[in-house]
């Protein structure tokens, strides 16, 4: 106390009024009792916080003016600072005179005074703006959507708000957000020491597993002297549902769109089929009109040159052209029936070499003498399945095809005399077989190649245009392709790919 | 010296029916005409038929179904076909049934004049 009065700004404060107005000012309210517990002093703030003058107050204690049990408990525990001397500090509720309660502070301790005598000093503070905020907060870290954690660094958690404990399977104990933070931490190396944030999945006890965001603040020093970290678990499951819907919508639309294209494509296919249909009934009806009179002109034709055979009469040549336009019209025919005949396929399993051996052995004849055809089999014995007839057409339509290409037709304008050669040759290729036709006629520029599938296209002055169609229809009704390269100059080759086994739909 | 044959010719198509006929006897074969599938049952059953060229495609009764009829009577029945396009089940009854080989129009003469060859044989 010596020391202290010598302290230069201590000696202005000594003057009595000067000291009372200040205390009359400060924002708490302050009394001070004697050892009988009765007002000694109070200060306009304590005045106004009891709703009394200062004048009504002195000399009166607690139960004048409270109810008789807050006046009890007051007494009782101002008795107990005088008695021990120890300061206490107590939340409780003041009522005024007028029945307003204050939520205050209230600290008391002994002061053993200069002039001999004891006495109780207490000061309440307004705590109302404070509960205030501690409402709020407490309102806010209850109602966040947002699971919020606070951990000391030596592993004790301070804090949690119950979206955390819900989180953690519900339990308040302590020891469920420990191990979640445990598990948090076998995820994140640096969590919670250093500021962070990721995404993992948590599972608290008995807990629905969830998708969540943590967020650490890392350490911080927050009130004493242990760091410690806050932690806010952000619940993204929804988020991470949403996503997986979206994926899951993007993949359909892409089904969907896929399948709008194969729905289209059926559908053309459809569309094909039922006028390949037309058109088959269409050219057997026409064929079967058209062949029946071509007979009897080839009969007729045969039996007048046998008539006029020993009269010298010079009509051999027209005879010739006869039978080759008859010859010409079925050609035409069959090859309109080739390319416009939809029926299944008659499939059976056969020796393909075999097969090929005996329709070149039979076609070959028919082709221009200057035409040589080797033939080379490297299928060794293999049996697959295929329809004789229809593949003998797609056969017969590329040799002549190749042939033509070289030679040119009888009243053609290519020469009829050179090096024409058709190798014709069979290998296994993948799952199937190819059978390829290579001439060394003129060959097709890229333009012709492109369009020599094409129905009804020809370079040909003669001819249908349905030849390469209907061997492609053929080779495409067997579950196989066919592939042609060709150059300007350097022939071209044809190659029939069939598979070993036959898809068994609607061919 | 090969032998003269009893032919029948079935064919609705009358100008086919009757060059084919004048072929035939050129060779000095005797030859029956019938113009659709009923009939050639019934000239069957009136003549003795060495051989038979059949159409297949006529009125009142397809020529698969009258040579399925006649071979029931005359298993021994010898019966070719001709068609204008192949009616591929019928060829197959047909072929299945014990005809002797189809033909397809126009006819190609010098194989059909060696099949009669053959049969004269």
């Amino acid at each position: 106390m010596t020391e202290q009065s010598n302290h230069p700004g201590r000696g202005r404060l000594r003057d009595p009024e000067v000291l009372l107005s200040i205390l009359d000012k400060l924002p708490s309210s302050i009394f001070v009792k004697d050892e009988d517990l009765n007002f000694v002093y109070s200060n306009d703030l304590h005045c106004a916080m009891i709703g009394q003058s200062e004048g009504a107050l002195l000399g009166k204690c607690d139960a004048d003016f409270y109810p008789e049990e807050n006046a009890k408990a007051f007494l009782a525990n101002d008795r107990a600072v005088i008695d021990s001397g120890k300061t206490s500090i107590v939340e409780e509720n003041a009522i005024s005179a007028a029945g307003v309660t204050t939520p205050v502070l209230t600290r008391k301790a002994r002061l053993d005074a200069p002039d001999g005598k004891t006495y109780l000093i207490g000061s309440n503070t307004d705590l109302t703006e404070i509960k205030k905020r501690e409402d709020q907060y407490k309102v806010l870290t209850e109602t966040v959507p947002v699971g919020i954690v606070q951990i000391r660094e030596d592993g004790h958690i301070v804090f949690s708000n119950p979206l955390f404990i819900a989180y953690c399977g519900g339990d308040v104990s302590g020891d469920a957000g420990l191990r979640v933070i445990e598990k948090l931490q076998e995820t994140h190396p640096h969590f919670p020491g250093q500021a962070c944030r990721f995404e993992t999945d948590i599972q608290g006890l008995g807990g629905e597993p969830r998708a969540v965001i943590v967020i650490s603040s890392g350490w911080l020093r927050v009130g004493g002297d242990v760091r410690s970290a806050i932690i806010s678990v952000v619940d993204v499951s929804a988020m991470t549902e949403l996503r997986r819907v979206n994926a899951e919508i993007s993949r359909l639309n892409r089904e969907l769109a896929e399948n709008v294209k194969k729905l289209k494509e059926a559908q053309d296919e459809l569309i094909k089929k039922g006028k390949m249909e037309q058109l088959g009934q269409l050219t057997a009806t026409v064929a079967h009109e058209l062949r029946n009179p071509l007979g009897a002109v080839r009969t007729s034709a045969y039996l007048l040159e046998r008539k006029l055979k020993n009269h010298n009469l010079g009509v051999e040549a027209q005879f010739e052209r006869i039978n080759n336009g008859i010859n010409r019209c079925d050609n035409t025919i069959t090859q309109l029936l080739d390319f416009s005949r939809t029926r299944s396929l008659n499939c059976q399993l056969g020796n393909f070499d075999e097969w090929l051996a005996q329709i070149i052995q039979d076609e070959v004849p028919k082709l221009p003498a200057s035409v040589t055809v080797t033939l080379s089999l490297g299928l060794d014995d293999a049996h697959i399945p295929f329809d004789p007839a229809r593949l003998q057409r797609a056969v017969v339509n590329l040799l002549s095809n190749a042939s033509e290409a070289m030679v040119g037709v009888a009243g053609g304008s290519k020469v009829m005399t050179g090096d024409h050669r058709l190798s014709v040759s069979t290998k296994r290729d993948g799952g199937g077989i190819a059978i390829s036709f290579s001439d060394n006629g003129p060959g097709m520029s890229p333009d012709v190649l492109q369009r020599i599938r094409e129905p009804l296209f020809t370079t040909k002055s003669f001819g249908t245009g349905l030849g390469i169609p209907a061997v492609e229809q053929i080779v495409v009704q067997h579950g196989g392709r066919l592939d042609v390269t060709s150059a300007p100059g350097e022939g071209a080759t044809f190659v029939i790919w069939l598979p070993d086994e036959q898809k068994h739909d609607a061919a | 010296m090969t032998r003269k044959l009893n032919i029948l010719v079935v064919d609705d198509d009358a100008a086919n029916a009757e060059s084919l006929a004048e072929l035939f006897q050129m060779d000095d074969h005797r030859v029956i005409i019938a113009y659709d599938g009923q009939q050639a049952v019934e000239a069957f059953s009136l003549n003795k038929v060495d051989v038979g060229f059949f159409d297949v495609m006529m009125p009142n009764k397809n020529g698969v179904d009258s040579f399925m009829e006649i071979k029931a009577e005359h298993p021994e029945a010898r019966i070719y076909f001709m068609t204008g396009y192949s009616a591929d089940d019928l060829i197959q009854k047909a072929v299945a049934g014990g005809a002797l080989g189809v033909f397809s129009k126009p006819v190609d003469l010098s194989r059909l004049l060696k099949a009669v060859e053959s049969e004269a044989a």
